[in-house]
């Protein structure tokens, strides 16, 4: 396989990811029995469902309704709640839970990258592994129970008060990142893979020549490390669900909980489409990096090819 | 040689045995747990109510384990043999002539795997009907998210092999094609591999219904993996969440004087022993643990069975 078909596919699939998914549930929603509409009205118990599927887009078929999906989203309006909060506009709780989990994600980037440098430096020692897996055997539900009681026999129930919400996040953040093998993997897999590429031949002629051996192993290293921490951040993202729904955090995670139980399809459709929004991103970043790390390996030194 | 396949013999053994408990447990689930009988809301220890207990309501632990076994065993086997198949093709097509297929197969992996799976999973169970209430179709779905990275690593590890190389060389000794693709290819040098991941899946799907289960009786509400006969082992560690809240009640800290420490170990002390305590005790907590642990388990010693010589 060519060196650039792997870039090639991630910046598609990148690029096509955030349309397919909601596409993917529009087509779900109308393969079920009965009317979408009726999901909003019961026609047993409530009239009008049909001002109620026109206001909402679901008069004229599946078609349409994405469409019209899609253009308003574009201008970040995700339509309005269909059940959890009928009526209310979907932005406005997105508006209010994206930096919620944001903030979660970049908290457990930290001990997630502090790992990833201090086992590419060698500073961590090896016998910590054993501690790394033990938690990383523990599923996050576990972990996020025991974060929960902390919190709540630490503060109980308080108002206005920003040290729960505080600690609810930190302990939020490192659940995610020591749960399901997460750090674990960042740190023994990003030492085993230096190990590996210090094995080459290249490495110890650099070695020789009195070069750094990280300077030269980077370049070839960091496309996988890439993948890896992409792959690691959407477990991350996948945990962040149970993660904050145990902590209570009010974030994208939660909304997409409860939007679930309460079969609001306005409010799955919008997270779902934020969640692969950001994946789409981390696998475009991850395609840009790849391209731009192979065409830097594969220049040409200065002065090579010049004739004399 | 002889030597170290013996060492391995007793991981796979105590790994089966557990996997059987686990299959054996569920089989003999009750349809229903016990009629409530502890009405003034009292748990009962362990000593006074052997193997685990009761919860607050009379009911004894056992029922929700062999309940919660039974919602998980066949689910979770049938998404780790999804996963170990998928990762067996993918190494047979790496090894194989069929570089298109090998290149579909990476390209409809790198899109799978992009996905975020708790969220593919909510949209899945939020599709499911009422009278389609779950774990199988959950857990199929899950398998095949985490399919590309088992398929990834078991096509790199036939690729290390030599991939078409390595078939040619061993088809030049004269072994039959079922030789070499299955006991060669897949059973010496994929198995590894592809028993990881099938353990490891298996793991991550009993893990995901005490997840979504949870996060159920979080929100007082029924659970997509289960039917309302039933009671998962989410169950056991809400009722340790409960029991670790009402142990640190304020009032019983300021009360005592004492140390957390010591408020930990007189509860749990009086949880083992008495024949009746207000409210949840520690015993839904502990058996709980024990449980996820002994799934831990079986996913490490499987893979430890399964490591290369």
């Amino acid at each position: 396989m060519k060196w650039w078909m792997r870039p090639l596919v991630r910046l598609i699939a990148a690029i096509l990811l955030p349309l397919v998914v909601p596409a993917l549930i529009t087509g779900a929603l109308w393969a079920l029995p009965g009317d979408p509409a009726s999901i909003i009205c019961p026609p047993e118990t409530c009239d009008g469902t049909e001002a109620l599927a026109e206001r909402f887009n679901l008069h004229r078929g599946p078609v349409f309704f994405y469409m019209q999906w899609l253009l308003a989203a574009m201008s970040l309006d995700f339509g309005r709640s269909w059940t959890l909060m009928a009526g209310t506009p979907v932005y406005e709780e997105m508006v209010s839970a994206v930096p919620m989990t944001g903030a979660l994600v970049v908290l457990a980037l930290v001990p997630l990258l502090t790992g990833t440098v201090t086992a590419a430096l060698g500073w961590l020692p090896r016998f910590l592994d054993g501690i790394w897996q033990f938690f990383g055997l523990i599923p996050a539900v576990i972990l996020a129970l025991f974060a929960a009681a902390y919190v709540e026999i630490s503060f109980g129930v308080t108002f206005g008060d920003w040290r729960p919400t505080a600690w609810r996040l930190v302990l939020g953040a490192l659940v995610l990142a020591l749960a399901d093998g997460t750090l674990a993997g960042a740190i023994v897999g990003t030492r085993s893979v230096f190990e590996e590429e210090v094995k080459q031949r290249y490495i110890q002629v650099a070695i020789l020549r009195g070069e750094s051996t990280l300077s030269n192993a980077i370049p070839n290293v960091l496309p996988g490390l890439i993948g890896q921490m992409r792959g690691r951040l959407l477990t991350v993202l996948s945990g962040a669900v149970v993660v904050e729904v145990i902590l209570k955090i009010p974030g994208l995670g939660g909304l997409l909980w409860d939007g679930t139980l309460s079969q609001d399809y306005g409010i799955v459709l919008a997270a779902a489409f934020a969640f692969s929004a950001f994946s789409g991103a981390l696998m475009f970043v991850q395609a840009i990096a790849e391209i731009a790390i192979a065409l830097y390996v594969r220049r040409s030194p200065a002065g090579v090819g010049e004739s004399t | 040689m002889r030597a170290r396949r013996e060492r391995r013999w007793p991981y796979g053994v105590a790994a089966a045995l557990l996997l059987l408990v686990l299959i054996v447990a569920g089989l003999s689930a009750p349809e229903f747990v016990s009629s409530p009988t502890a009405l003034s809301g009292q748990a009962v220890g362990p000593f006074a109510s052997p193997p685990f207990g009761t919860d607050e309501r009379g009911i004894p632990l056992y029922e929700y384990a062999l309940q919660g076994a039974r919602i998980v065993a066949f689910p979770a086997a049938v998404a780790g043999a999804v996963v170990m198949m998928l990762a067996t093709l993918a190494g047979l097509v790496r090894c194989g002539n069929l570089p298109w297929l090998d290149t579909g197969l990476q390209a409809a992996g790198e899109i799978v795997g992009a996905l975020p799976r708790m969220v593919v999973v909510l949209v899945v169970a939020l599709l499911l009907g009422y009278d389609q209430k779950g774990l199988l179709p959950i857990a199929v779905v899950w398998a095949l998210l985490a399919a590309p990275a088992a398929m990834d690593e078991a096509a790199a590890s036939a690729g290390r092999l030599g991939g078409t190389r390595f078939v040619e060389a061993l088809r030049a000794h004269g072994f039959s094609a079922f030789r070499t693709y299955f006991i060669h290819v897949v059973w010496k040098n994929l198995r590894p591999v592809i028993v990881r991941q099938g353990a490891e899946v298996m793991m991550q799907v009993v893990f995901l219904e005490i997840a979504l289960s949870y996060l159920a009786l979080q929100r007082s509400t029924q659970s997509f993996t289960h039917t309302e006969n039933l009671y998962s082992w989410a169950t056991l560690l809400y009722q340790g969440y409960s029991w670790m809240l009402f142990v640190f009640q304020p009032i019983v800290k300021v009360a005592a004087g004492e140390s957390e420490w010591a408020v930990w170990a007189d509860a749990v002390w009086v949880n083992m022993t008495t024949s009746e305590l207000d409210g949840p005790g520690v015993q839904s907590v502990l058996v709980g643990f024990v449980l996820v642990a002994s799934v831990a388990a079986t996913a490490q010693l499987a893979r430890a069975a399964a490591r290369a010589r």
